[in-house]
C-alpha cells in the first residue's frame, strides 16, 4: 500500500515540473523510479525528485523568457509563477509529513516561534528516527 | 566551441561522472546511473532527478546528444545519450584539471611530511 501512495507522490512531484521537462524526461525518472524501488530506497528518489522540481523552477525563474514589445506592450515568455511554487510547496509538506508518519515519527518537525527584543526567534526541531535531534535556531 | 569549453568552470561531480559514464560508449538513463554507480564503486548515487537536470544542461550545451540507434538498441524504446566531440574535449580538459589539482596536492602532503621529519 505504502508502495502506491509513495508512486503516487512521485508521479506527482513530476507533474510539478515544468511542462518542457516532464514531456522530455518524465516518462524516463517513472520508469528508473520503478526499477530502483525495487531495490527500495524510495525516501531518496522523492527528495532528488522534490530537488529537481526546485532546480528546475528557479531554473524557469530565472530564465526571463521572450521578451517582445508590440504597439508598446511587453509581452514577457513563459516565466512560471508563484502558484506553481506554492503547490511544489504544499507537496513537499504533505509528502514530508506524510514520510515521516509513514516511518512512525508523526511529530518529526517541530516549530517554534518566540519574541526577543521585538524580534521573532525560530526554533525548528528535527527529531531523526535514531531519536537523535538536530536543532537549528535562528537568533535575533 | 573549444574555446568555451576550455574557459568553462570546474565541472560538477554529477556533470563529470555522467560524461565520464558516457565516454564508454552510448547509454540510456538507467544505464548512465548504473555505470556512475559501477565506476564509483558505489560511493555517488545519481538519482534520476539529478541526471535529467544535468542531462539536459549538458544537452543545451552541445556537451551529450541524443544517440543514433545502433543495431543491438534498434529495438529498445529507451532514449540512448552519446558524448559529443565538443564533451569529449570537456571531459579531457576537466580530467587535465583535476591531474594538476592531484600533482598539487601531492606535492604540498610530500612538503608537509619533510617539514615535519
Amino acid at each position: 500500500m505504502s508502495r502506491v501512495v509513495l508512486r503516487f507522490a512521485y508521479r506527482v512531484l513530476l507533474r510539478l515540473h515544468p511542462a518542457s521537462f516532464q514531456d522530455e524526461f518524465g516518462s524516463e525518472m517513472l520508469w528508473i523510479y520503478d526499477q530502483e524501488c525495487q531495490r527500495g530506497g524510495a525516501a531518496y528518489l522523492l527528495l532528488d525528485g522534490a530537488i529537481s522540481l526546485l532546480r528546475q523552477h528557479c531554473k524557469v525563474q530565472s530564465d526571463p523568457g521572450q521578451v517582445s514589445i508590440a504597439s508598446g506592450a511587453v509581452i514577457t515568455g513563459p516565466g512560471i509563477g508563484p502558484v506553481r511554487f506554492l503547490q511544489a510547496g504544499i507537496t513537499f509538506s504533505v509528502m514530508f509529513f506524510g514520510l515521516m508518519r509513514l516511518f512512525g515519527q508523526p511529530n518529526a518537525l517541530t516549530v517554534s516561534v518566540k519574541w526577543a527584543d521585538r524580534m521573532p526567534c525560530y526554533t525548528v526541531t528535527l527529531e531523526a528516527p535514531s531519536h537523535a535531534e538536530v536543532v537549528l535556531q535562528s537568533t535575533p | 566551441m573549444a574555446s568555451k569549453v576550455t574557459s568553462n568552470p570546474p565541472l560538477s561531480a554529477a556533470t563529470l561522472h555522467i560524461l565520464l559514464a558516457l565516454a564508454g560508449g552510448n547509454l540510456h538513463g538507467y544505464g548512465i546511473i548504473k555505470e556512475v554507480a559501477f565506476n564509483s564503486e558505489g560511493h555517488y548515487k545519481l538519482g534520476p532527478g539529478t541526471l535529467y537536470d544535468n542531462l539536459k544542461k549538458l544537452m543545451d550545451a552541445g556537451l551529450v546528444a541524443d544517440a543514433r540507434k545502433s543495431v543491438s538498441t534498434k529495438d529498445d524504446d529507451r532514449r540512448f545519450y552519446t558524448l559529443t566531440r565538443e564533451g569529449r574535449h570537456a571531459l579531457a580538459a576537466e580530467v587535465d584539471r583535476l591531474q594538476s589539482v592531484v600533482s598539487k596536492a601531492r606535492l604540498r602532503l610530500q612538503e608537509t611530511k619533510a617539514g615535519r621529519a
